[in-house]
């Protein structure tokens, strides 16, 4: 039986391919790439960004690659064992650009697609907070009154700009990671020790 | 009235209902395991399913406790464990009996928690607690008796990974830093994350020797070798090495009675750790991305309910079980035998050859035609 891995097809996808043939490990070629995929001794699934640690928690897959952003979000209860170092950005809060300060309001609505690390994250300030979840645009939120502030992923901050929106503060660092289902982790050592070593050695 | 609308069929979040084979799968699983218990001279206790809920006191589970008022107006608890349980016991009504004491169970829980990989609101564990006996000889005995139980399920290419608490709070022993950072250090530790562990430490504010030992938990899992380069990696931590010393005395004992293939090293895992006070151990198996059962040693534990002594338990959870053996395709025993059908027109003569084939062995479907 082969190691399934289960694999973003969003944002993490390139660099997971990159990460992979560095490594001199298959990886299907994009050609009409299917959602399960046999390839040299791996299985490969291809599913979303939020979806990955789950696919991982439950053993339908041995390891995956997911982002620290959704993993903090899940609270998935895997193994982080390797930072693969790409897919880098941060989870920040953002704002109208020269609006008032969230940190200071007395009720706030948060526009996110990561309505638990939203809430974590003003609960800790001691601020109680409306979180609004969205599947997406979320810098539109503020624009269109329907949030105050938003809790988003950036990386050049490009995009908030283009919103007119700014970062008030950081939430976490992000970054793809390698995540293993712990009972895989344990009960076949050996194949994911060397998954693990080929990755470790092209990501440094 | 109702809190909330449900339609008739609706069951509550978290409960199951089982039916004819799948009942029977269950209770063939529970038969085979009990057996293993039995075989190793371990006393079934069948304790109530409520008590006083300071008997649970002081446990992670508490948030995830049923408790209610009794009418004369006591607080009441749901079980969410056994162990709590039997400690009861064994410290009051069989305060007398020498130990160590051998005691086993098979029931349900019940506890508060959304369904969830595995996990339900009403749980049905199987275990066993050896109570007043240390390491290494009573842990040793009750792993042995963990691995016998996967053996005599069928259970293929399982594994007992095997920690102890006594690590992680022995490297960090006088450590100052405050409970929210060691928090999130010991979940980094959990998540195997070295690079999260090593940002973390540096909150809380350790020396570099204990913050390069404790990021080494991260990477220290895998064969018996994992002791002895353990015992390198934490030679400034005395309690540290007497904790890799007690794992090894068990390891060595497993080993010798042809266990070690079964065994695996991971002085990462840091869960429990305010309620275990020496090994850890979850048992996984191919095809179940969660572990089947788990235990660890509870020296604490006794000493709450006035009888200090030391103890050491695992559990296995049937649901669990069920499901691995499900998805190892290993058959949980026979399925029912074929039942005949016995009848006729004259129903005492019928029953007479009902009850005559039943005495015989057979299963009875009982078809007797007249009026209803």
């Amino acid at each position: 039986m082969s190691l399934t891995i289960a694999l973003s097809k969003g944002k993490l996808l390139g660099g997971s391919e990159t990460l992979f043939r560095r490594a001199r490990l298959p990886f299907p070629e994009a050609e009409g790439r299917r959602l399960v995929a046999a390839l040299d001794g791996l299985r490969f699934l291809f599913v979303k960004d939020m979806d990955v640690p789950t696919y991982v928690e439950y053993g339908v897959a041995d390891c995956g690659v997911a982002g620290r952003d959704v993993l903090l979000e899940l609270a998935s209860d895997v193994y982080e064992p390797l930072d693969l170092g790409f897919g880098r950005c941060r989870l920040v809060v953002a704002r109208r650009r020269g609006g008032p300060d969230p940190r200071s309001a007395s009720s706030l609505r948060v526009a996110t697609k990561y309505p638990k690390v939203a809430a974590a994250h003003f609960q800790r300030h001691g601020l109680s907070v409306e979180v609004v979840t969205l599947a997406g645009s979320v810098e539109l939120a503020p624009g269109l009154g329907l949030a105050d502030c938003i809790v988003d992923v950036v990386e050049t901050g490009r995009t908030l700009a283009e919103n007119g929106l700014e970062v008030v503060e950081d939430v976490a660092p992000s970054s793809a990671r390698l995540v293993v289902n712990r009972a895989s982790f344990h009960s076949r050592r050996d194949e994911v020790a060397r998954l693990l070593e080929a990755l470790r050695g092209a990501a440094s | 009235m109702n809190g909330t609308a449900h339609s008739r069929a609706q069951v509550p979040p978290g409960v199951q209902c089982f039916v004819g084979d799948e009942a029977r799968r269950r209770r063939r699983i529970e038969e085979r395991v009990v057996s293993v218990f039995e075989g190793w001279d371990y006393e079934e206790i069948i304790p109530p399913l409520f008590d006083y809920a300071d008997v649970f006191a002081g446990q992670a589970l508490a948030p995830k406790t049923y408790s209610f008022v009794g009418r004369d107006g006591s607080l009441l608890a749901l079980r969410p464990d056994f162990t709590s349980l039997l400690a009861k016991v064994a410290a009051g009504r069989l305060a007398q009996r020498p130990a160590p004491i051998r005691l086993y169970y098979s029931g349900e829980v019940l506890r508060y928690e959304p369904p969830k990989a595995g996990r339900q609101s009403e749980l049905f564990q199987m275990g066993l607690e050896h109570l007043g006996g240390g390491p290494p000889a009573a842990d040793a005995e009750i792993l042995a008796v963990a691995a016998e139980c996967l053996e005599a399920l069928g259970v293929r290419g399982w594994v007992l990974a095997l920690g102890h608490v006594g690590v992680f709070n022995g490297l960090l022993e006088g450590a100052t830093a405050d409970a929210g950072t060691l928090e999130s250090l010991r979940e980094r530790v959990d998540a195997k994350d070295a690079h999260g562990a090593h940002e973390a430490l540096s909150a809380a504010g350790v020396g570099r020797e204990v913050a390069e030992a404790v990021v080494r938990l991260t990477s220290l899992s895998g064969d018996a070798s994992v002791l002895a380069e353990a015992t390198r990696a934490f030679a400034f931590s005395p309690r540290a090495l007497q904790a890799v010393a007690e794992l090894r005395g068990v390891v060595d004992g497993l080993t010798a009675a042809g266990l070690g293939a079964h065994l695996a090293l991971d002085l990462g895992e840091v869960r429990g750790l305010d309620y275990y006070t020496g090994l850890v151990f979850r048992a996984y198996a191919p095809g179940l991305g969660f572990e089947v059962g788990g235990g660890g040693r509870y020296d604490a534990l006794l000493a709450r309910f006035g009888r200090p002594m030391p103890a050491v338990g695992f559990m296995l959870g049937l649901d669990r079980v069920a499901l691995l053996l499900d998805r190892q395709q290993a058959d949980p025993g026979p399925a029912a035998p074929f039942a005949e059908s016995v009848g006729g027109t004259d129903l005492g003569a019928a029953l007479a050859r009902a009850r005559g084939r039943r005495a015989a062995g057979a299963r009875v479907r009982f078809d007797h035609g007249g009026p209803r």
